[in-house]
């Protein structure tokens, strides 16, 4: 609520100094034409720009800063007070009223548990009210000192497009920082949690453990119940066996018959319908898998034979995986058999080969380094998939060959370890962490090798 | 020469062969038959359970622990609130990236690691999205925990790349004669990239975006992550009210035993699937009515 007006505030300060700035630059340049002294070096509406950009920048600067500090500044005012004396000593106790009355502070019809931090929300608030209004004048400060500055520029020789552009290519190179930054706050801030988790357990047992249960992790030798093995070995039998056991064959010749059996209205039709397949959320596709596949799969398990098949398999989240991952193996197919020359293939029908023979002994041979990246991509992509696996494949670790048991992966224990209700910190949430690592470094390698791959494979044909 | 043609072997090594082909070509369209199969099930099953549910009371209820109660409107609320404040920041974001690597950038080493972290980016599991989002947003800069204002930054993050990358080809395919034309009359680099290219690119950066913003959509494991599963029973009023999104309100109501979820859940997939197929429709039409071949 604060936050947006200040926000329309500061926007409308931008505006008035923006017509105000232009207006003076408009009159500066007739009195200059005027009195035969030329005119100004930039158009008036640039003066404009400059100064509202003088105004917007060190207002919203202000109460940028202003809001990360002023709670602290709240929070010391409180602790000030006689009422504060009675709060716990204990840092987390503290901490817990606090938040609660910082809530209440926020909305009174709030409920709360402890009558202390009733007793404190009226004083946040206070304190809270007297900060947001002296943060306000703060920011007005800000806008008029900026505005200040900014009309003692509007002279005749001033270079205002050339200092706009600047800003504007400043804020260019900061919007693509912040892929960077992206990448960097994912490494620091897994790396960091994973940092803590290997202080409590070693990384031998987690990477080379084939026992997982974090649940009963308590104590001493807590460390063998980290064992990753079998999360490891059900990200893969799940993600690049089964799926791709599915998506490989389907992708592959769906690929092959659109791209050279095809008509060019049958294949205007039946591509898009392809990629629809990739286009349904995997919420619906794990709900589909638990409510229709997963039960077909059981009826065969018992039909076949096995005792008290589970509900859950491996099999069925693989599968209904693999379906999903078809356009997308589909479509990188496409483009590498499109990337082969095409004498290469008018070659070997010149020779008296059939077309079934030369997709087969020709094009796909030639095309094979493109169609491998594109089966890493298509694993990097099923093995951080998790709405499916979460839906479908179960949360027992099993170390085991049989498709129909219930396995588990790496990002289903990521979402069941952070799910729960303990507390932050633990080494069980930590372990989600380190996990995340795992899944991220492999998937960056697969992605990585991919790319070169294709790239070279380009280049071989160019 | 004609005879070895004639001869009974030939003739069975050519039916051979014939026959080889006509396998193949029934295997390639069997692959393409049995993945729409798939699709085609799959909607027709959701279509069976869930559209006797979708009335009135479903569209405008929200979410309840009686199946006859519950409905959509909270978590579609939600939804929108945090398409907005994905669309506020990843749009200005990824198309401002887009002009600068496209446009201005040097050929240098900063470069380069720029453009491999977005490539790489728009790969990374969307769950790893929501593992920094639970790092930064909630465990570093304290942000109200299951509000559509952290789900929606996090998924900005994840659709930044996206946009970027479409925002990128489709200022490629602007020609050069139309940045020189502006040049030569006078236009600074800015005034050209801003008053010419931009405006031309247009159609097909908003193009990625709604694709982008369509698959941010159905995203549900990232929001996991950020802790949006909780029950919600009141639409939200503001970005930073608790809320539930769509795809997230199937994920809860699918584990419910309570048998009356089935219909509500296949109800919320086929107001999910509505909106996505009307999300690419519009990509689609806008890349047909604007799209300019030079």
């Amino acid at each position: 609520m604060i936050f947006s007006i200040v926000l329309l505030a500061i926007l409308a300060l931008g505006l008035a100094g923006w017509f105000s700035a232009r207006g003076r630059a408009r009159l500066l340049n007739t009195r200059l034409r005027d009195t035969g002294r030329g005119s100004l070096r930039a158009v008036p509406a640039f003066h404009g720009w400059h100064m509202a950009l003088w105004v917007i920048v060190p207002a919203a600067a202000a109460w940028l800063i202003w809001a990360v500090v002023s709670p602290e500044l709240v929070n010391a005012t409180v602790m000030g007070l006689p009422v504060a004396a009675k709060l716990p000593l204990a840092d987390i106790d503290r901490a817990a009223v606090l938040g609660e009355a910082w809530r209440l502070a926020g909305d009174p019809d709030a409920g709360f548990f402890n009558p202390l931090a009733a007793e404190l929300a009226g004083p946040i608030r206070e304190a809270s009210t007297r900060y947001a209004l002296i943060g306000a004048l703060l920011t007005a400060i800000a806008a008029f000192a900026g505005g200040a500055y900014g009309l003692t520029r509007i002279r005749a020789d001033f270079p205002a497009q050339t200092q706009v552009e600047r800003g504007v290519m400043l804020l260019l190179l900061l919007a693509s920082l912040m892929a960077i930054l992206t990448t960097f706050g994912i490494l620091i801030s897994l790396v960091l949690e994973t940092g803590l988790f290997f202080g409590e357990v070693s990384p031998i047992d987690f990477l080379f453990g084939t026992h997982w249960s974090p649940g009963t992790a308590v104590g001493e030798d807590m460390g063998r119940n980290f064992g990753a093995i079998p999360l490891f070995w059900g990200t893969i039998y799940i993600g690049a066996i089964i799926a791709m056991l599915v998506a490989i064959p389907l992708g592959l010749m769906s690929a092959v018959y659109l791209t050279q059996y095809a008509t060019p209205a049958m294949r205007r039709w039946l591509k898009p319908m392809l990629e629809i397949l990739a286009g349904v959320p995997t919420v619906v596709y794990g709900y589909f898998a638990a409510l229709t596949v997963a039960p077909f799969i059981r009826d065969i398990a018992a039909a076949l034979g096995k005792d008290n098949p589970s509900s859950e398999s491996a099999l069925a989240a693989g599968v209904v995986m693999g379906v999903m991952i078809i356009p997308f193996v589909s479509s990188m197919a496409d483009d590498s058999i499109a990337a082969v020359p095409r004498a290469m293939k008018d070659g070997s029908l010149a020779m008296g080969a059939t077309k079934s023979e030369t997709i087969k002994r020709v094009l796909l041979p030639a095309a094979l380094p493109g169609i491998v990246a594109g089966v890493m991509l298509a694993i990097s992509r099923a093995i951080g998939e998790t709405m499916i696996v979460v839906m479908a494949a179960g949360a027992a670790a099993n170390l085991t060959l049989d498709p129909l048991e219930s396995m588990t992966t790496v990002t289903f224990q990521i979402v069941q370890l952070l799910t729960g209700d303990q507390e932050f910190d633990s080494a069980k949430t930590l372990s989600a962490f380190a996990l995340g690592l795992v899944l991220f470094i492999v998937t960056l390698i697969l992605n990585i090798v991919a790319l070169r791959v294709v790239k070279r494979f380009r280049e071989a044909y160019e | 020469m004609n005879n070895v043609w004639e001869t009974e072997a030939m003739a069975k090594r050519i039916a051979r062969r014939h026959g080889a082909e006509r396998r193949f070509r029934a295997m390639g369209l069997i692959a393409i038959v049995l993945s729409m199969a798939f699709l085609v099930l799959l909607l027709v099953i959701m279509l069976k359970n869930g559209v006797t549910g979708l009335d009135w009371s479903f569209l405008s209820g929200s979410d309840s622990t009686d199946p006859d109660l519950a409905g959509v409107w909270g978590a579609l609320k939600g939804s929108l609130l945090t398409m907005l404040v994905t669309l506020a920041v990843s749009f200005p974001m990824g198309v401002l990236a887009a002009i600068y690597l496209e446009e201005f950038a040097p050929k240098n080493r900063w470069t380069d690691m720029i453009e491999v972290s977005i490539n790489n980016l728009a790969a990374v599991p969307s769950i790893i999205f929501g593992l920094l989002g639970l790092a930064v947003f909630i465990n570093l800069l304290h942000l109200p925990r299951s509000s559509s204002l952290v789900g929606g930054l996090t998924l900005a993050l994840m659709t930044m790349p996206v946009i970027v990358i479409s925002g990128r080809n489709a200022i490629k395919a602007v020609p050069p004669s139309i940045r020189n034309a502006a040049l030569a009359v006078g236009a600074s680099p800015v005034q050209t990239v801003f008053h010419h290219v931009l405006p031309l690119a247009l159609p097909g950066i908003l193009t990625g975006t709604i694709i982008g913003m369509a698959r941010a959509l159905g995203e549900t494991a990232p929001l996991l992550m950020i802790g949006m599963r909780a029950f919600v029973a009141t639409p939200p009023e503001g970005v930073t009210d608790p809320a539930s999104v769509l795809p997230m309100q199937i994920f809860l109501w699918s584990d419910e035993i309570d048998g009356g979820f089935v219909q509500n859940t296949s109800a919320a997939i086929i107001v999910l699937l509505v909106f996505l197929l009307a999300m690419n429709g519009l990509a689609i039409y806008l890349r047909n009515k604007f799209e300019v071949r030079w």
